[in-house]
């Protein structure tokens, strides 16, 4: 199939990314053998503001995972996000404000 | 094709959910288990192979015209069913057939599934309706038939949270179907007629001025339904209280028809109005929109939910660019949204059915407990954000080589942005589920069941299968694609030279 100028071949990327998963996997495999883990109670030890914690008891907040996405665009979360709060009111708003900028939009094409 | 097939595709879902309670009653009386199930698979599975009866004549490019009593349009009901609505038909029939067959071990936990299987089945009734009817008042009858089902599956597990949601949702889409009826009246009163064929005969005649009302109506409430951004609010919290496999249903079927309706009624029927910009220009909107609120999402299936809004984007923005690549691309990627979406939700499900929440600040680890799981879920967070060589890869790359042959270079830039954005959400997903420390209260959790792993396992297969062999769903989609860029085939089969 063409997807206009160029050339994608999907079966020969998908063999191409097959074979660099198993060349991965190898060099993975010899690393840990070559290297082996040497875990120490000092190594697995979680530090957090002077408290010691189980590893099971530390999970990174899935909100903050991208916080610095979060800061960049601190102006669209701090005015669009609020709008998604689940207030029926701001909901009905924004269907009359959908239906406004619907019917301005069409209005331009056609004139 | 199975003699009277138009019909039966919506009238086997109608009475098999009428018959629903009744199989329920009988089956509690002489204590066979199951039976509820098995009946709508077997309802759902019949129509698959109903719709499936009218492919070849639709791929040998037949437009077929049902007239229901005989009458003649435009003045008699009919069905007509072309390319388009054939392959939006067999996307809803197939994936309620994996959702029944995932809700049979997935909804054993819950009571009152006579219920439960009477709106699954009048869900697809509406939906069959919408799909298949050559008339814009019966598609109206059909989205809220198909509406006031989705309400009640909302609202099915009668929690707090299900019942706010679903209440929501209902005030919101009710708003929706009311724009429609009022633009079905006021195109009744303009053009005498109510026949799709024949509106599109006598649009022609029509001034232009006179249509900015009914379209701005029927682009509202459609909008609504398939939640294009700013219409999209209700969305998130319906998603997130539905049980998963409502949800999953609503991502790969519901949503699938709503835009079926918007590109037929708005797209074709007003398409001499040039809409295809304002629809590529809200779907930029609605990716852009999706992908961020999706990057700060703590719930998975809120985060499942904002991930379609991004989606809808990529698929209005393909249609709107109304060139053949663009119809092309953005039917394609209509095709896989069903597929991996409704796979991602019901892995969504089968995560809340072993742990008991899609709170991913409360899971992790969960690679060794659920492997061939957390594999599927990367197919889909694959195939979702577009990477080689999954499905989602092929249709949004025809849908950026069909924005920059048309010289939408900013379109196509940020389309390709949010595709990156959708990669970081997900790969947040999975790191947040199944890698990283596991929660000690998480430690006996298990593999999903085998019979929810089957329709997941198979729509992971799709992923793959059409990602690889990427023509299979050009090949699908073409007719689809001719239907949209050729009206004037389905005026003349229509109205028969009236």
């Amino acid at each position: 199939m063409e997807f206009g100028p160029g050339f994608w071949g999907p079966i020969i990327a998908t063999a191409a990314l097959l074979l660099i998963v198993a060349v991965t996997w190898l060099i993975l495999i010899g690393g840990r053998r070559i290297t082996k883990a040497k875990p120490s109670d000092q190594k697995v030890q979680t530090y957090a503001c002077g408290e010691l914690l189980e590893a099971e008891e530390v999970h990174a907040d899935s909100e903050l995972f991208f916080s610095p996405i979060r800061r960049v665009f601190g102006p669209f979360y701090r005015y669009v996000r609020p709008g998604h709060t689940g207030i029926l009111s701001t909901y009905l708003f924004w269907v009359v404000v959908g239906l406004i900028i619907i019917l301005a939009a069409i209005a331009v094409v056609l004139w | 094709m199975i003699p009277h097939a138009p019909i039966l595709a919506i009238l086997l879902p109608l009475f098999a959910a009428f018959l629903m309670p009744v199989v329920g009653i009988l089956a509690r009386r002489r204590g066979i288990k199951r039976a509820r199930e098995w009946f709508a698979i077997a309802a759902v599975l019949a129509e698959l192979v109903i719709v499936a009866s009218m492919l070849p004549a639709v791929v040998g490019g037949q437009v077929l015209v049902y007239q229901l009593g005989g009458w003649q349009p435009p003045w008699g009901i009919n069905l007509a069913i072309d390319g388009l609505n054939l392959l939006v038909a067999l996307i809803v029939v197939g994936i309620s057939a994996l959702v029944a067959i995932y809700s049979f071990v997935y909804m054993e936990r819950d009571t009152g599934l006579d219920q439960y299987y009477t709106l699954f089945l009048l869900i697809l009734a509406g939906m069959m309706g919408v799909t298949l009817t050559g008339d814009i008042f019966n598609l109206y009858v059909f989205f809220e038939i198909m509406c006031i089902s989705s309400y009640a599956l909302v609202a099915f597990r009668r929690n707090w949270q299900s019942i706010e949601a679903s209440i929501k949702y209902m005030i919101v889409s009710s708003l929706g179907t009311s724009f429609i009826l009022l633009s079905v009246a006021l195109l009744f009163g303009q053009v005498g007629s109510l026949n799709i064929g024949d509106l599109m005969q006598k649009f022609g005649g029509v001034v232009p001025s006179t249509l900015i009302v009914p379209l701005g109506l029927f682009m509202t409430g459609f909008g609504i339904k398939i939640a294009m951004v700013p219409l999209h609010m209700w969305q998130p919290d319906a998603y997130q209280a539905a049980p998963s496999a409502v949800a999953a249903l609503f991502s790969g079927a519901t949503t699938t028809v709503g835009i079926y309706a918007m590109v037929r009624v708005v797209y074709m029927l007003f398409g001499i109005l040039g809409v295809g910009m304002i629809l590529a220009g809200l779907g930029l909107v609605s990716m852009v929109l999706g992908a961020f609120m999706a990057l700060v999402q703590r719930d998975l299936k809120r985060l499942l939910a904002y991930s379609g809004i991004c989606q809808l984007g990529y698929i209005l923005l393909g249609i709107g660019l109304g060139t053949t690549l663009g119809i092309q691309g953005g039917l394609f990627h209509l095709f896989n949204n069903a597929i991996y979406k409704t796979m991602l939700f019901m892995i969504a499900g089968t995560i809340i059915y072993q742990v008991g929440t899609s709170n991913m600040d409360k899971l992790g680890g969960l690679w060794n407990n659920m492997p061939v799981t957390a594999m599927a879920f990367m197919i889909g967070a694959l195939a979702i954000s577009g990477v080689p060589p999954m499905n989602g890869f092929a249709s949004k790359w025809t849908i950026y080589v069909a924005g920059i042959e048309e010289g939408q270079y900013v379109f196509t830039i940020i389309a390709l942005v949010v595709s990156a954005l959708t990669l970081a959400y997900f790969l947040k997903a999975f790191n947040s589920i199944f890698l990283g420390q596991r929660p000690k209260h998480l430690k006996n959790v298990k593999e999903t069941p085998i019979s929810m792993l089957i329709p997941i396992l198979l729509l992971a297969a799709l992923c793959l299968v059409f990602g690889v062999l990427p023509h299979l769903g050009i090949e699908l989609v073409r007719p689809a694609q001719e239907a949209v860029m050729n009206s004037g085939g389905y005026i003349s089969a229509v109205l028969g030279g009236v």
